[in-house]
């Protein structure tokens, strides 16, 4: 299960080889070194928020969406979940095998136009490379955007007893999409539910302001992923009631039958929020009452005890809830 | 000299006599006592702490001789002798007027000389014999214990082992019972135990309201009391005279009701053994659908109604530590004609099994209330599914209301949970299936070639399941009693208190080495680093879990090598797949995987353990490259999936596609295979559970002579489970009765595996092949491996100490540790 799952041993790859190489300018908020979804240096009084992402996926067309759509909400997303959800400018860099039919090409660049009126956020600047047959593998779409955060959201942000809320059901994305590239057939119409979310989190925001303490992207590393990284970087424990968790019954069925957790698969088009208990209702209306947000439910709260960790409550009894590794062990014996 | 004693001139000695070995708390001092003044002997004895006893004599040759004798064959049940030095000197000036037991040097009490905590054993045929006197104080007393028997490790906060330091504390002697504490001649003197219907717990009987409604299923026992009494919940009916708290417990039974039994360590569910409704109500509300319940009888006769009981069986039943034993049942109830239940056992009892979890009587309680029932009980541990078992009054009525119909509960307090032990009786020798009551926290000797004892101090913190854990100091290995799954948070937080206890009452300090399972999630591990994070501990050391194994038999043996065959459900491998089916060249430091089963694909991971339908589809799909034939196989065969024919579907597109299908070698998943593939068992529903019903039918089968197929892997010799599985699908659509097949399959599995273990002996000049790992449980295997390797004149090694199964893990860490660090 290698392909698109970051995993642990993948993080610790970037930690080493090269967060280590570049230095950070000292007057960043929130830096390279801290692994978040974004960067935000601060610019006379406002907080700018940077970020990257480069997308090579397979297949590059699957239901529900394409590349072009995971470029743009992708980075998007990773603005938004830092703050920054008025996007002032995309970049768009798109790499392509010379003999990449034309007719992908133009679907890719349809989808980024749609996407990017969705989210409202203008492509100001772009460029393309060919590249000889075999030197890549189709296409390779990289953005990168900026924004404005007038209140700063990063993954160290969660307190104790901060609810923590995620806006929709998890797992559509990567289950869909494993399973296009597989070939594998369900009886069900699954597909991903990639979209940008800056409009929703915008509402969280307007609602409770600096009460959203810390708000998170739950892409590669699933669901259990981005908690993890909450609770390690804020310090705090959190706690899961699994059954709070919105997830598909396709998703469950299938995540079940090919004995994958649905809380440890890809996510593109969700997002997770801490929020200060006093708020918690609020946003949670907030987040319902917009159609991008109507499955939004709180999951937990993040906890003094089990620092680091995220402690999932099955209804039988509690068990960590652990990252996914690059190659899931089996455990029971 | 010569002395004239009685009109008789005698030649007089004194003696100076050093024991090592179980001797402290365990009615050592005054056996010593009774004996010398028995032979008309003068002198002392003292204790030494960890260096044991010092007896010193003197009296006539002959006395000294008889002291000698008795002192080697009749010493207490609970105690050890492992040394006796002896020097004799004749003496001219006798230095002593009377025999006297000596204070420790700490000024301390008979256990405060140090050394350990015995474990808890049953009442002894002294007590028991009080307790059925009418004229002894002790009659109908469920609580009495003496130096012979009793609670310890459970009821010890701490050393040295004292009334003050016990949950005793909590019940001040009367003077009858200080009076016996303080008589040196009287078996209760320095009994810490002692306590009468006077000064000592009391019982108390309640009936749950019907209907609750109001229970807290996640209720621990958090909210034990940390000192005093336990106190009885208002749900327990006024106190009355213990006989007739007893006496209601009994009759609820009688009526087929569930009653919790607060015990030694822990507490039961009990019912009625021999009434089906009583059981099926039980597994019900318990959801315990079919793990095995054991069962207590009356005696040793009264459980031969319903099982077959060996020499070795009995022994081991009738023991001191009351293990609960599996054992067969009655060879005329074969598991094929057994659906009917007989008034003897319901057959709820062990659904699918052909063996029985027995036990004996062996708290006050239990004797009395088999006074008042005839027929064996259903004696299955209180505790939620998953979670440790409950231990105090409040939890134990607050969490049990909705499983019981009323609780029989006492007011000592129990310091440390501790579960019953298992074993059962493998091909003549005894296998420990849980090492607990009876057994913790007595350390098993760990003696390397070439290791100094105390050089190293280790904590094995074992695996995830069925985790034991243990401390390494002096050359004795301390483990903790049986903890659990600590996949679970309340299981796992029960590992920790289990470690720090053990440190408790062994005095240990933290050691400095930290030895854990190579699997990189599991808990233990976790548990490892943290305790690295924070400068507990100076190392950490990662073992391999078939190493682990096999390194428990080396270390138990004291041997340096042996070819090793480590057959189990699951254990991380170094290359990222499932090991379980090893053989390996193996020393205690280091081994070498030589051979083993052929992988195959596990389609959907652990999903696949639950479901071993899975397993069937992994090892059909082993050899081909289309899924067609595996499909097609798996409905011929009616292979059930819990999704139905959309799950078959998917799992062999899954099998196609290479996703989540992690290659495993294990043995015990190819059995799981072919117990589904048998249509035997296609749901776990507890751990072992298709393996153990596959040898349940194979029971009543004859194996059918087959060649056992072999492959290379990696360049290592395999048995080609996938070949072998097609061979299997074949004698059944020819038509062969399913035990015949199951019983095939067991016996090529033994003997393709013993045939590489003796290969690997031959070429690399090794004179022992040991068997472990939960595989080493079945009977017909283990039988097999065995003939098979002494046929070869290679010496065959076993685990005797510590079980084969994942419980003897952290003794083969620790092992494993120690050996590597005196290599440096
Ligand atoms: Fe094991
Ligand atoms: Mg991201
Ligand atoms: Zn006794
Ligand atoms: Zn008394």
């Amino acid at each position: 299960l290698k392909h698109g799952a970051g995993g642990t041993a993948m993080r610790d790859l970037v930690n080493e080889t090269l967060a280590a190489n570049f230095s950070d300018p000292a007057d960043a908020l929130v830096c390279l070194a801290d692994m978040d979804d974004g960067a935000v240096v601060p610019i006379g009084d406002a907080n700018l928020v940077v970020t990257t992402d480069t997308h090579v996926i397979d297949p590059p067309f699957f239901p529900g969406g394409d590349i072009g759509r995971l470029a743009v909400s992708g980075t998007v997303n990773d603005l938004a979940v830092m703050g920054a959800t008025d996007v002032r400018g995309l970049t768009s860099a798109v790499v392509v095998e010379a003999n990449y039919p034309v007719a992908n090409l133009e679907r890719i660049a349809d989808s980024m136009a749609a996407t990017c009126a969705e989210a409202d956020a203008p492509v100001v600047t772009g460029d393309t490379k060919v590249m000889g047959n075999g030197e890549l593998d189709g296409v390779i779409v990289n953005t990168a955007g900026v924004g404005i955060a007038e209140h700063v959201t990063p993954d160290a942000g969660l307190s104790p007893n901060d609810v923590v809320i995620v806006t929709d059901s998890v797992g559509e994305h990567g289950i869909s999409l494993l399973a296009e590239r597989e070939g594998i057939e369900f009886g069900s119409d699954l597909e991903s539910d990639v979209k940008p979310l800056n409009g929703l989190l915008a509402a969280a925001l307007e609602t409770a302001g600096e009460g959203v303490t810390a708000m998170k992207d739950p892409t590669r590393m699933g669901l259990a992923g981005a908690l993890n990284e909450l609770a390690r970087k804020s310090g705090v424990g959190i706690e899961i009631r699994e059954e709070r968790v919105p997830v598909t019954s396709d998703v469950k069925g299938t995540g079940e039958m090919l004995g994958l957790d649905p809380f440890q698969i890809a996510n593109e088009g969700v997002a997770v929020l801490g929020v200060a208990p006093t708020a918690a209702e609020d946003v949670l209306t907030a987040l319902r009452d917009h159609p991008k947000g109507t499955n939004a439910a709180a999951i937990g709260k993040a906890i003094d005890d089990h620092r680091g960790r995220v402690v999932l409550d099955t209804g039988i009894g509690n068990r960590y809830l652990r990252e996914p590794a690059s190659e899931p062990a089996p455990r029971i014996c | 000299m010569i002395m004239r004693m009685d009109g008789e001139l005698v030649r007089m000695e004194r003696a100076t006599v050093r024991v090592t070995g179980v001797v402290q708390s365990v009615g050592f001092r005054p056996f010593i006592y009774r004996r010398a003044v028995d032979h008309d002997l003068r002198g002392t004895v003292r204790n030494l702490g960890d260096a044991g006893v010092r007896i010193e004599l003197e009296g006539s040759v002959e006395g000294v001789d008889a002291f000698l004798a008795d002192l080697r064959e009749r010493s207490p049940p609970l105690a050890s002798v492992e040394t006796v030095r002896v020097d004799r000197e004749s003496v001219v000036d006798p230095a002593f007027g009377t025999f006297e037991i000596v204070d420790s040097a700490d000024g301390g009490s008979d256990a405060a000389g140090g050394g350990t905590i015995p474990p808890d054993t049953a009442t002894c045929e002294r007590c028991l014999a009080d307790i059925r006197d009418p004229d002894s104080r002790y009659h109908d007393y469920w609580a009495t214990s003496c130096v012979d028997c009793g609670p310890r490790f459970t009821v010890v906060e701490s050393l040295p082992f004292d009334r003050p330091t016990s949950s005793m504390a909590a019940f001040p002697m009367c003077d009858a019972c200080r009076e016996e504490y303080e008589d040196p001649a009287d078996r209760r003197y320095h009994a810490q135990t002692i306590a009468c219907p006077n000064c000592g717990p009391t019982l108390r009987y309640g009936r749950f309201p019907v209907d609750t409604g109001t229970v807290d299923v996640s209720s621990t026992d958090s909210s034990a009391p940390a000192e005093g009494r336990d106190p009885f919940p208002d749900e327990l009916d006024a106190p009355t005279d213990d006989r007739a708290a007893i006496e209601s417990a009994a009759e609820a039974l009688g009526r087929g009701e569930t009653v919790v039994l607060k015990g030694i360590g822990g507490a039961h569910l009990a019912c009625d053994a021999t009434d089906a409704d009583a059981v099926e109500r039980l597994r019900k509300r318990t959801g315990r659908p079919a793990k095995p319940f054991a069962v207590m009888a009356p005696d040793a006769g009264a459980a031969a109604s319903f099982v077959d009981l060996s020499e070795t069986e009995r022994a081991a039943l009738e023991s001191p530590r009351r293990p609960i034993l599996l054992v067969e049942r009655n060879r005329s109830r074969s598991p094929a004609d057994s659906n009917g239940d007989d008034d003897r056992l319901a057959s709820g009892i062990a659904p699918g099994l052909h063996t029985v979890g027995v036990m004996l009587p062996y708290s006050g309680v239990h004797h009395l209330l088999f006074d008042a029932i005839d027929g064996p009980l259903v004696m299955t541990s209180a505790n939620h599914p998953g979670k440790p078992m409950l231990t105090a009054n409040g939890p134990l009525v607050d969490g049990l209301a909705d499983v019981a119909d009323g609780a029989l509960l006492h007011d000592r307090r129990i310091v440390a949970r501790c579960d019953d032990t298992v074993a059962r009786v493998v091909d003549g020798d005894r296998r420990l299936v849980r090492r607990s009551r009876g057994f913790t926290p007595v350390p098993v000797p760990l003696d390397l070639e070439g290791v100094e004892p105390g050089s190293t101090s280790v904590l094995g913190t074992g695996p995830e399941l069925d985790v034991t854990a243990g401390v390494l100091h002096e050359g004795d290995c301390y483990l903790t009693q049986y903890i659990g799954d600590v996949d679970d948070l309340d299981t796992f937080a029960y590992f920790e208190d289990a470690v720090d206890h053990l440190l408790d009452v062994t005095g240990l300090e933290c050691p400095s080495i930290i030895a854990h399972d190579s699997h990189p999630e599991f808990n233990t591990t976790d548990y490892a680093s943290r305790l690295i994070a924070d400068g507990t501990v100076d190392r950490s050391v990662a073992v391999q879990h078939h190493h682990a194994h096999a390194a428990s038999v080396l270390a138990e043996h004291g041997r340096e090598r042996a070819i090793a065959l480590t057959l189990d459900g699951a254990g991380y491998g170094p290359d990222g797949t499932v090991w379980g089916g090893e053989v390996l060249d193996t020393s205690v430091a280091n081994y070498e995987r030589v051979a083993g089963l052929t992988p195959v694909p596990m389609p959907g991971g652990d999903r696949a353990t639950r479901h071993p339908g899975r397993l069937t589809a992994g090892l059909l799909y082993a050899n081909r490259t289309d899924t067609d034939a595996v499909e097609r196989t798996l409905v011929r065969r009616d292979v059930p999936f819990p999704g139905g024919f959309e799950e078959r579907n998917l799992v062999c597109q899954q099998l196609a596609a290479g996703v989540n299908t992690p290659a495993t070698s294990s043995a015990g998943r190819f059995l799981d295979a072919v117990s589904a593939l048998l249509g035997v068992c296609s749901e776990r529903r507890y751990e072992g559970e298709p393996a153990m019903e596959l040898e349940a039918v194979a029971a009543g089968g004859t194996a059918i002579d087959v060649d056992v197929p072999f492959a290379r892997v990696d360049d290592r010799p395999a048995v080609d489970t996938p070949v072998l599985f097609d061979d299997l699908v074949e004698l059944i659509e020819e038509g062969r009765p399913p035990a015949d097949v199951a019983a095939t399959a067991q016996a090529a599995l033994a003997r393709g595996l013993a045939t590489l273990a003796v290969d690997a002996a031959s070429n690399r000049n090794r004179d022992a092949v040991a068997l472990t790992g939960g595989v080493a449980y079945n009977d017909r295997i283990a039988t097999r491996i065995r003939e098979r390797v002494t046929e070869a004149g290679l010496a065959f090694l076993g685990n005797e100490r510590v079980p084969p199964g994942d419980g003897g893990i952290a003794y083969g860490q620790v092992a494993v540790a120690t050996a590597r660090a005196s290599q440096e």
